[in-house]
């Protein structure tokens, strides 16, 4: 009876896994199909390297790819003193009250959804960007990666966080009994061994700042073109996706949606060997 | 008169004097009312059953407690330097400067995860030692006063989470001792070691006498019997 149980059990929890596993490879599969017949006689390595010009039948993601790289990489440089400066707070510098109410506030900040973060960028960040330096219109790769690291910050922060709070109390104890001052004790003692669980918070968050859409799509003006700046206005992967996707269903054009598609499932496998890797050095 | 200098004298002696402590944990008394006076260069042992705010005693002597949320204390302790004795809770005074003055050293060995020599000159970073040569010669010192140098001498750069439970409390007492403290609490040090290793710190720490006020924490009678020059019993009996 109980072992049936235990067998019946089993089953039903080995479905759902196998379910998703099976889903994450048809997706891949599905992409790789319909983006076949644009990468037909090895011409996948053009399509990614490719400028975008439909009307001479070039389709290649090469500037979208950029403009993904370029508004990732960049939030991701944003938010990383934002986030090692308040998870220092909240963990070991700010008296407990005030700990207290940004650790509530980060978590609140995590339920925001995308699109007031993109509905704030464009009607208080991206004038101020106008104004600032007078270049376009201020949806640029600039706007797009300040507004995107406010959103991936409280991911990190939280991530930090923990990390933070995992360093033993002992070393903790020590540092304080040697006269050690509280920022002592942070840069000497709990960054370097909470020094995997940064690494995780950054890969993460670039991972997330990746495959977000919307914040782009909305601040980063989509302009098609390789960027020379972070005032020039780029598209991403993911808003080229939305953007295709919400005009037409039938064209060439559209099969480079899946050509993106594949990208940011690479990226996304990327980031997750990585996360692996840090994983298991933490575990030696 | 004799009485008087005879009085003058002991006062002569004494290192530390807690007056009318009270320590509270949660609304919970762990200290009532103690006062106490510890005499310069012996060693004191607190004994006791568990419970009875040894630990929590010898946390009060560097102000340590003060990390612990939730916890509250009243009364006096004076430690005399230089001659004088100052409140170590006013707040003229620098509490990263008494820390440096009375050391500490726990009951499980609390190395940090870097190389041994790295570990022993940690206070000398924190305090802000930038000569390399003055900084080696302290780390050699501190080693040899904590009878670990010929073990480790050859092998500095390893970590020190490669040494034996001993060891690594002895590396412990070498971190301690490298700002030259004058006085050093032990709370439990042999605990979590064997006979010969704790015996081995039994002999340093009557050795280190010479240097500072030792006040050790112990659960062992024989060994309070060992070292200590005086015992104090908790709780005590006002």
């Amino acid at each position: 009876m109980n072992r049936q149980f235990e067998k019946t059990a089993e089953m039903v929890l080995f479905l759902p896994a196998l379910l998703s596993v099976i889903l994450t490879l048809a997706i891949f599969v599905f992409m790789l199909v319909f983006g076949l017949p644009l990468m037909k006689g090895g011409r996948f390595f053009e399509l990614i390297t490719g400028s975008w010009s439909p009307g001479h039948g070039m389709y290649g993601i090469q500037p979208m790819i950029m403009g993904t790289m370029a508004i990732a990489s960049l939030s991701v440089f944003f938010a990383f003193p934002l986030s090692m400066g308040c998870a220092s707070l909240i963990s070991v510098l700010a008296p407990r009250g005030f700990s207290t109410f940004l650790r509530h506030t980060v978590r609140l900040m995590t339920g925001v959804p995308t699109v007031i973060y993109g509905f704030v960028g464009i009607f208080l960040l991206v004038p101020i960007i106008r104004e600032l330096f007078q270049n376009g219109s201020g949806f640029c790769i600039l706007s797009a990666s300040l507004m995107l690291a406010l959103l991936i910050s409280p991911t990190m922060i939280l991530v930090f966080m923990e990390s933070f709070d995992r360093v033993p109390k002992s070393y903790l104890d020590a540092a304080d009994a040697l006269g050690g001052t509280p920022v002592q004790k942070l840069v000497y003692v709990i960054i370097p061994q909470a020094r995997q669980g940064i690494w995780m918070g950054v890969i993460l968050s670039m991972g997330r700042s990746l495959g977000d859409t919307l914040i782009a799509l909305m601040l980063a003006g989509n302009a098609i073109a390789t960027p020379g700046s972070v005032l020039d206005s780029v598209r991403t992967l993911t808003a080229h996706i939305a953007l295709v996707i919400a005009s037409d269903y039938e064209s060439l054009e559209f099969k480079s949606v899946f050509a993106c598609g594949l990208i940011l499932y690479g990226f996304n496998a990327l980031i997750i060997v990585m996360l692996r890797y840090v994983e298991s050095k933490g575990t030696q | 008169m004799p009485c008087t200098t005879h009085e003058t004298m002991k006062e002569n002696h004494i290192k530390i004097k807690v007056r009318s402590l009270d320590f509270w944990y949660q609304n919970r008394q762990i200290l009532e009312h103690v006062s106490l006076d510890f005499t310069r260069h012996t060693i004191t042992a607190i004994v006791g059953p568990s419970g009875t705010g040894k630990s929590t005693f010898l946390t009060t002597l560097n102000r340590l407690w003060e990390n612990i949320p939730d916890a509250q204390m009243k009364g006096r302790v004076e430690i005399e330097f230089d001659g004088t004795f100052r409140d170590i809770y006013a707040r003229s005074f620098s509490l990263t400067q008494l820390r440096r003055s009375v050391g500490m050293v726990f009951q499980t060995p609390n190395p940090l995860s870097m190389s041994i020599y790295k570990n022993v000159a940690f206070p000398l970073k924190l305090a802000g030692y930038k000569n390399r040569k003055e900084v080696g010669n302290k780390v050699e010192k501190a080693l040899k006063q904590a009878y670990l140098w010929e073990e480790v001498k050859d092998r500095l750069h390893e970590k020190a989470s490669c040494l034996s439970g001993g060891q690594q409390q002895r590396l412990c007492i070498a971190r301690a001792l490298i700002l030259e403290p004058e006085v050093l609490l032990l709370d439990e040090p042999t605990s979590s070691l064997d006979q010969n290793a704790g015996r081995i710190i039994e002999t340093l720490l009557l050795d280190l006498r010479e240097r500072c006020t030792i006040i050790i924490v112990s659960h062992y009678l024989d060994q309070v019997g060992r070292i200590a020059d005086t015992v104090m019993e908790f709780p005590l009996k006002s």
